[in-house]
């Protein structure tokens, strides 16, 4: 099961940057146009992606100013990604003034790796894997696109 | 691009996809690997993918002959390959953008 992490440092404190994880206003400033946000364990998380791909899930876990982890999935028909299947966990690690924000995506389930042989299915599992964060490896597979 | 997303939502069209990567494929051919679906719907689908840009036409005489467009499955694959990393550029950029206001203040 892979596990995708990406980092970025920020030139900003943590408590500029929480309003952006946790407001709906602000969130939308950076993913999505519609957010449904309710930070807190049990809370929705509803954020729609360019307008028309529906990411859904859960918030498990806020720690104001370090730390929202919530589940998530795609809610249309057909995606292997449904909400609920997998973990999204974004952390602020302040450094001087400013913030390293660490987002670690996990727990793609493993039915969502069909065994397909030939081209198309391998790289649309692909596509279905990095479309929710996770890390496919190195692109070593059949198909010959790349 | 949403069209192509949009499009590979549903597994049959997928399937589409898979029989026409390497090779092309009549209509005909392409409704028969299905037993449970209607060429009405089968063709349906084909405009689907077509409108999306994943799948190319042919005209041969008479018939239609099919193929997966792997050009725009490229594209397809860069935009998801860039779906995170992106979304936190975004934030970098507004969240830099609040604490500048902030300073000002």
């Amino acid at each position: 099961m892979a596990e995708l992490v990406r980092e970025i440092m920020i030139d900003a404190t943590p408590e500029t940057i929480w309003p952006f994880l946790t407001e709906p206003d602000k969130h939308i400033l950076w993913e999505g146009t519609v957010a449904d946000i309710d930070p807190r364990p049990g809370g929705v998380y509803r954020v729609l992606v360019r307008g028309e791909f529906q990411s859904a899930g859960e918030y498990v876990e806020v720690v104001p100013l370090q730390k929202v982890a919530f589940t998530f999935g795609w809610e249309d028909d057909g995606n292997p990604v449904q909400p609920g299947s997998t973990m999204v966990e974004i952390t602020l690690h302040p450094e001087g003034n400013k913030t390293r924000v660490r987002l670690v995506h996990r727990g793609l389930p493993d039915d969502a790796v069909e065994p397909h042989g030939d081209g198309w299915a391998h790289y649309l599992e692909r596509l279905a894997t990095r479309a929710v964060g996770n890390d496919p490896g190195p692109d070593t597979g059949e198909g010959g696109t790349a | 691009m949403d069209a192509a997303l949009k499009a590979l939502a549903e597994p049959r069209r997928r399937e589409i996809l898979r029989l026409v990567w390497v090779r092309e494929l009549p209509a005909t051919d392409i409704a028969d690997h299905f037993g449970d679906v209607t060429r009405p719907a089968i063709s349906q689908h084909l405009s689907v993918l077509k409108a999306a840009g994943l799948l190319s036409e042919r005209r041969e005489g008479t018939r239609r002959l099919y193929q997966a467009n792997r050009d725009e499955m490229q594209n397809l694959r860069k935009f998801l390959d860039e779906y995170w990393t992106s979304g936190l550029e975004r934030l970098r950029d507004a969240a830099e953008a609040a604490q500048r206001d902030k300073e000002k203040r």
